[in-house]
């Protein structure tokens, strides 16, 4: 019997491929409960930010199409005092703007405050003047007239649903719309042709949005506050840059992004404090499919101490371990890609996290949260549960890996 | 036109009108009318008043409390007036200018005055059942289209002895009333009542006008009692006291100096 240590020369790696791949099938049970841990937390790992991603997306996204524009162009003036007074001086930019790559549609708007009145109640209001055949173009608030149509011509007036119940003013009821005009108060008696259900708290409790002439005349606005841009979704800040060579001193294009005011600290702040609880939930994930493979070498060290016996050296004892989490994971990892993309995808498709955000969107009218939040989908989601997966297979080469390489054959196979 | 050519021809227009009230009311009375335009102006002649200066007295009654105002009033009974509040002391120093569509109102405790918007005109006054169209202006000869009202509402009316005329507001004008009905003595072309109806044609405030003072060929209504019909117990009753009719109203009683200041 040979007592001293002979240098044994180390095993390649393929058979160590085979063994670790064949232990991982020896005891399914232990394996099949590492896939489910690790498809589990690759899973949530991407809905998770699928949440997190939709819902930033959608708060802008919804500002952009509810309460601003993807785009926005406007006096610096009106930027720092939203008063029809800082209207823009002329609109000979607008030509040139619908040639340039990337706008696809541009809509005149006279935002003015005035006081809204039925026969019951009054109250002050923002009002927005519109073209209504451009404005289809920029906004989704034509497209969601639940009753009545959209508007077609001066002397109408289409509401918010809150705003309405609240003034008592049905379909083709006249309501009255005055306004410190710059020639002098003014006053419009209007028709209420359309009653808007967005979603948007926002909308569906103050839009009043009128004629863009029936708005001049209340205004003596003669050109507009306001020209709103179409374009591509995250194409905002590139277009906004290319728009601004074309416009007169004094005059700025700013994306919606630069809009959005405190909703994009909030909405800063709420991807920070999503990291913050993704690094938590990583450490907790990785833990638990560490232990999950510790309580399994446990479990193995009588199994450890023949393979020792065999040969094995104990560094490729831990190289055996920490494969076999490595396989698993791998797999398990696979397998969370399918199923968490597919859950991603139909977040993305489907608004089933709208009704979840009903009571965030009617409390804080501000944000323009829309009652449709859709997931995001991203390839940067493998990513982030590649690191969960490689986290794991880290801590099982430092712990349960490390415990099999220290394995004494001869203690470990008297183990029960 | 003169006030007393606008009377005479307006009584003509309402002997006609007396004579042939029921064909008016079968045909449907349609349209403008332009002898209902002539008892109209006469109508709101009388209700202004002409010229004058008084002191009106606001009860406003709200469930379980009522409120008063004392205020003085400077008109020149057609488009102009200016009132000034005297009681009670939290109000005292408020005035209101109005000068055709212009609205004028001068907070005291600020020290200044701000103008409003023309909607501001059928807005509560002073947080009253009554608006500052009610008080002043001849808005219902601007912003309405009248005729001869040949709904039901008539057949309550002896048309031997009351007048109804029926006011539809004309497109775009700023009122937020469907129709407006003024029931008028057909002999003296005073208003009597006044009911303003929404426009699901539900009457929401009612005007009843009293204790007239003659003078000459006019009647000034020194009482005035308006109800919300949307809101259980929501009145106001307004008096009109110490008027000296015909009296010297300068034209600058009718100026922002004078909103801030007084003129009298």
């Amino acid at each position: 019997m040979t007592t001293g240590t002979a240098p044994v020369a180390p095993a390649p790696a393929a058979p160590l491929l085979r063994l670790a791949w064949r232990n991982l099938w020896r005891h399914r049970q232990r394996t099949l409960l590492l896939l489910v841990v690790v498809t589990y937390v690759t899973f949530l790992t991407i809905v998770y930010w699928s949440f997190v991603d939709g819902y930033g997306d959608s708060v802008v996204e919804s500002y952009a199409r509810y309460i601003a524009a993807p785009v926005r162009i406007a006096a610096d003036g009106w930027y720092q005092d939203p008063d029809p007074e800082n209207q823009l001086g002329d609109l000979a930019f607008v030509e040139a703007l619908l040639r340039l790559p990337g706008v696809r549609a541009a809509s005149l708007r006279i935002h003015f405050p005035a006081l809204l009145q039925s026969a019951y109640v009054t109250e002050g209001v923002e009002v927005v003047g519109v073209d209504p055949a451009t404005e289809p173009q920029v906004s989704r608030i034509p497209a969601k007239v639940a009753e009545g149509r959209w508007l077609e011509g001066p002397g109408e007036v289409v509401l918010g649903e809150d705003i309405a119940r609240r003034i008592d003013a049905r379909l083709g009821e006249r309501v009255v719309v005055s306004a410190g005009s710059l020639a002098g108060p003014q006053a419009r008696g209007l028709r209420v042709v359309g009653i808007a259900r967005t979603g948007v708290a926002a909308v569906d409790q103050a839009a009043v949005v009128v004629h863009l002439e029936d708005a001049r005349t209340l205004t003596g606005v003669p050109t507009a506050t306001t020209v709103d841009l179409d374009v591509a979704r995250g194409t905002e800040e590139g277009t906004a840059k290319r728009v601004q060579a074309l416009l007169p001193a004094g005059v700025t294009a700013r994306a919606v992004w630069d809009m959005v005011g405190p909703i994009k600290a909030d909405v800063e702040a709420n991807r920070a404090f999503a990291y913050i609880l993704a690094l938590i939930v990583y450490v907790f994930a990785a833990v638990a499919v560490a232990s999950t493979i510790f309580v399994s070498v446990m479990e193995r060290t009588r199994e450890l101490g023949v393979i020792s016996a065999l040969g094995v050296p104990p560094g490729r004892l831990g190289a055996l371990v920490t494969l076999e989490a490595f396989l698993a994971c791998s797999l398990g990892w696979l397998g969370g890609l399918i199923i968490g993309y597919s859950v991603a995808r139909l977040l993305a498709a489907y608004n089933i996290l709208g009704p979840l955000f009903g009571a965030v969107s009617a409390g804080m009218p501000a944000a323009g949260l829309s009652e449709e939040v859709y997931g995001a989908v991203r390839a940067a989601y493998a990513g982030y549960s590649g690191m969960v997966v490689a986290a794991a297979v880290v801590f099982a080469a430092l712990v349960p890996g490390r415990r099999a390489a220290r394995l004494r054959p001869a203690s470990a196979m008297r183990a029960e | 036109m003169e006030p007393r050519r606008t009377k005479a021809l307006a009584l003509i227009a309402v002997l006609f009108l007396s004579a042939a009230y029921v064909p008016v009311a079968a045909e449907g009375g349609a349209g403008p009318d332009r002898d209902a335009a002539v008892v109209l102006e006469a109508v709101v002649d009388n209700w202004r008043g002409g010229p004058f200066v008084g002191t009106y007295t606001f009860a406003v009654e709200r469930p379980g409390r009522v409120t008063e105002y004392v205020m003085q009033i400077v008109t020149d009974g057609d488009e102009r007036s200016l009132i000034r509040v005297i009681a009670p002391p939290r109000e005292a120093g408020q005035a209101f200018l109005m000068n055709g569509s212009e609205l004028w109102m001068y907070n005291a405790r600020l020290g200044r005055s701000l103008r409003l918007p023309p909607s501001g005109r059928s807005g509560a006054f002073l947080g009253s059942d009554v608006s500052y169209s009610d008080l002043a202006g001849r808005d219902f000869e601007t912003d309405y289209t009248v005729a001869f009202s040949s709904t039901d509402t008539t057949a309550a009316e002896d048309p031997a002895t009351t007048v109804v005329l029926e006011l539809i507001p004309k497109p775009g004008a700023p009122t937020p009333y469907g129709r407006v009905l003024i029931g008028v003595d057909a002999t003296s072309l005073t208003p009597r009542w006044i009911d303003y109806y929404d426009q699901r044609d539900q009457v929401v405030k009612h005007l009843a006008l009293s204790d007239y003072l003659e003078t000459g060929d006019r009647r000034l209504p020194r009482q005035m009692v308006v109800d919300d019909r949307t809101r259980g117990g929501y009145r106001t009753v307004i008096r009109l006291a110490d008027v000296q009719l015909d009296a010297p109203v300068p034209d600058a009683c009718f100026t922002i100096q004078a909103l801030e200041r007084g003129c009298l």
